[in-house]
């Protein structure tokens, strides 16, 4: 693999006392789409800033094309930011903010003009060149926003939330405009989002952070199948975690001990011990319901509790016998074909393939 | 048919008192004074007539314009010397100083106006007399004496002394309401941080930076006592030309000439300046 355009080497942000990001280790690709995400105060959008240049690391180092960038003040850097507020400048035009970064890098009148009209065409919002942004809806806005940033033709944008002010319909719109121009320019997105939805749909790579720390970096799939570790179980949510002790420990599989039962799961890449304290994810999604008991592999009787109808998968919980709770997501019309009643007892079964250990218990 | 309209006697038992006072000790002055103008003084006892003389003499004569321009400009020189000045402070003040400190900055700027002004200009007198504080300072590196009370300085000092808190105040309360994100988005794209000032800091403060300047001036401009008591009128501003019109010869309806000459330039810079101040930007509807 060819060099990264970014890393960030034991990257450690401290405001006064307050540790926003610690020992943070991080390379992004060029032409990646990556979303880091992670509820507030995690140091997503901290990390993005040290990006841009609006915060300088305290310690620890930030290179970008190879050059290190920790002390390169925000206007010598070429890393536009598309901001959550949009920060689109209210007495300018469309057509001038997105003029605005060319004019700065002394770019010519004309030929400026020429590629700020050139881009408002490619955003579908030329007719509004000559408005006031202010006169202009959410979604335009962003579009000028965009525009604005991506007119500097940077090698990364970065955007900070950019969709959260946006309706439900409109967010997976713009969900769509911004994959796709991230494909057509090959460029690298950098994208710090509190939404699951927003990172699985659109980033290659998802990073998850925790109080500073990175949590997971992988694909959104390895992230959904294979939480490395309980805070990441958790945050991805509609997932049963089991707790236990290791039993026995194979080449292919490895039997844990639980309350509510005793399950086999597949090993870890890391290191385990019999005997040791652990826990283990199941998707929703991949458990499995019957009315009668399956033959062999991993499974455990429970009564149905209640359900979450959303379109056409719905959400069941469940519990067992020892009071743990279970979830398992189906298709609506699979659902009625079992043809349940509340509080009857039925039979969750998965494979020890889909079964992952959690490094740290 | 429509209901005839009723009289809101609540709605008019509030606005009645204010519109009686108005009338009463504002509109009729004003329309008093404009009737003056136009009457006239024989053996210093002013009588009624509807007569153009004092127009015609009062417009006519060279000290009557010297006085104005001399005015105009001066209230302006000292208006942009305030907005300057003040500029740097507010800056701080509004984006480097902590909430704490801004409010006790705003809470000290509004002292000075506990006092009276006139006492706040004689104070200047101890520190700009010839044997002052500020002489005496310079003394000691080599320099001066300089004369500075009676002068066109000393007249900008006095205004100063009443604009430049004001000028502050205003200021630094309307960069402190700026939305910092779009400093950083300009830095983002960019701008170096000196160029921030121009491209963004002062278009998102146009409103509150023309209202406040306006008010510099319009103190300046009516102010009698800085030129009087600091400018020594020998270059006499209009307020300093109202009373020796007044005092020579009784000219009372001269003086008011001059008068409604400062009202009409007053109204005309203050409607300039708030059309100015609110006008939309480019391609708003």
């Amino acid at each position: 693999m060819t060099e990264p355009l970014v890393t960030f080497r034991n990257v450690e942000k401290r405001f006064a006392d307050f540790v926003a990001v610690q020992d943070l280790n991080l390379d992004i690709h060029e032409g990646e789409f990556l979303a880091i995400m992670g509820s507030s105060g995690c140091g997503k959008t901290t990390t993005l800033r040290m990006l841009a240049g609006l915060e300088s690391p305290t310690q620890g180092e930030i290179h970008i094309g190879g050059r290190l960038m920790n002390d390169v003040k925000p206007h010598e850097r070429d890393t536009p930011l598309v901001w959550q507020s949009l920060a689109l400048f209210p007495f300018l035009t469309a057509r001038e903010n997105v003029e605005f970064g060319l004019k700065m890098r002394g770019v010519e009148k004309a030929e400026r003009r020429r590629r700020a009209l050139d881009w408002l065409e490619r955003m579908d919002i030329s007719e509004f060149a000559e408005r006031n942004v202010d006169t202009l809806s959410g979604g335009q806005k962003q579009r000028v926003a965009l525009a604005r940033s991506l007119v500097m033709e940077p090698r990364m944008l970065l955007l900070d939330e950019p969709l959260s002010a946006l309706d439900a319909n409109l967010v997976i719109r713009m969900q769509g405009v911004l994959t796709r121009l991230q494909k057509e320019l090959g460029i690298t997105f950098v994208y710090v989002t509190h939404s699951q939805s927003e990172a699985f749909a659109m980033a290659d790579r998802v990073v998850i952070m925790s109080r500073g720390n990175i949590a997971q970096v992988g694909t959104p799939k390895d992230i959904y199948r294979a939480p490395a570790n309980r805070f990441v179980a958790e945050f991805v949510g509609r997932n049963n975690i089991l707790s236990g002790k290791i039993d026995t420990i194979d080449s292919d599989t490895v039997s844990i001990t639980t309350p509510a039962g005793q399950f086999t799961a597949k090993p870890p890449a890391f290191a385990i011990q019999s005997g040791q304290d652990t826990s283990f994810v199941v998707s929703a999604d991949l458990v499995s319901l019957s009315r009668t008991a399956p033959d062999g592999g991993n499974k455990v009787q429970a009564t149905l509790i209640s359900e979450e109808f959303i379109g056409s998968v719905v959400t069941l919980f469940l519990e067992s016998a020892d009071g743990h709770e279970f979830k398992v997501q189906m298709q609506e019309r699979e659902l009625l074909d079992l043809d349940l009643a509340a509080d009857q007892s039925v039979w969750l079964s998965w494979s020890a393939g889909n079964a992952h250990i959690l490094e740290g218990g | 048919m429509p209901a005839k309209k009723s009289i809101d006697l609540y709605a008019l038992t509030w606005r009645v008192p204010i519109i009686l006072w108005q009338l009463l000790f504002f509109v009729g002055p004003v329309l008093f004074m404009v009737a003056i103008s136009f009457f006239v003084v024989k053996n210093y006892r002013m009588t009624e007539a509807f007569e153009f003389v004092n127009w015609q003499k009062m417009l006519s004569r060279s000290y009557f314009w010297d006085s104005y321009w001399y005015t105009l400009f001066i209230a302006s020189f000292s208006a942009s010397v305030a907005m300057i000045v003040a500029f740097p402070a507010a800056w701080a003040l509004a984006f480097r100083a902590s909430d704490a400190l801004r409010r006790w900055a705003v809470f000290l700027l509004i002292i000075p106006f506990f006092t009276s002004y006139l006492v706040r200009t004689f104070s200047w007198y101890v520190i700009l007399a010839e044997s002052g504080v500020l002489n005496a300072m310079l003394g000691f590196v080599g320099l001066g004496p300089f004369t500075m009370l009676n002068t066109h300085f000393g007249t900008v000092v006095g205004y100063l002394t009443l604009t430049l808190p004001l000028a502050v105040i205003l200021q630094t309360v309307t960069m402190a309401n700026i939305d910092k994100t779009l400093i950083e988005a300009a830095r983002n794209l960019g701008c170096k941080p000196l160029a921030t000032i121009w491209r963004v800091v002062l278009p998102l403060s146009k409103t509150g930076f023309i209202i406040a300047a306006l008010f510099c001036f319009i103190l300046s401009f009516g102010d009698f006592v800085a030129p009087f008591y600091l400018g020594g009128s020998q270059e006499p501003t209009l307020p300093i030309l109202i009373l020796d019109t007044t005092k020579s010869g009784q000219q009372w309806p001269r003086a008011a000439v001059v008068a409604i000459m400062m009202m009409l330039t007053l109204f005309t810079i203050a409607f300039t300046a708030i059309a100015l101040a609110y006008r939309k930007p480019k391609g708003a509807k």
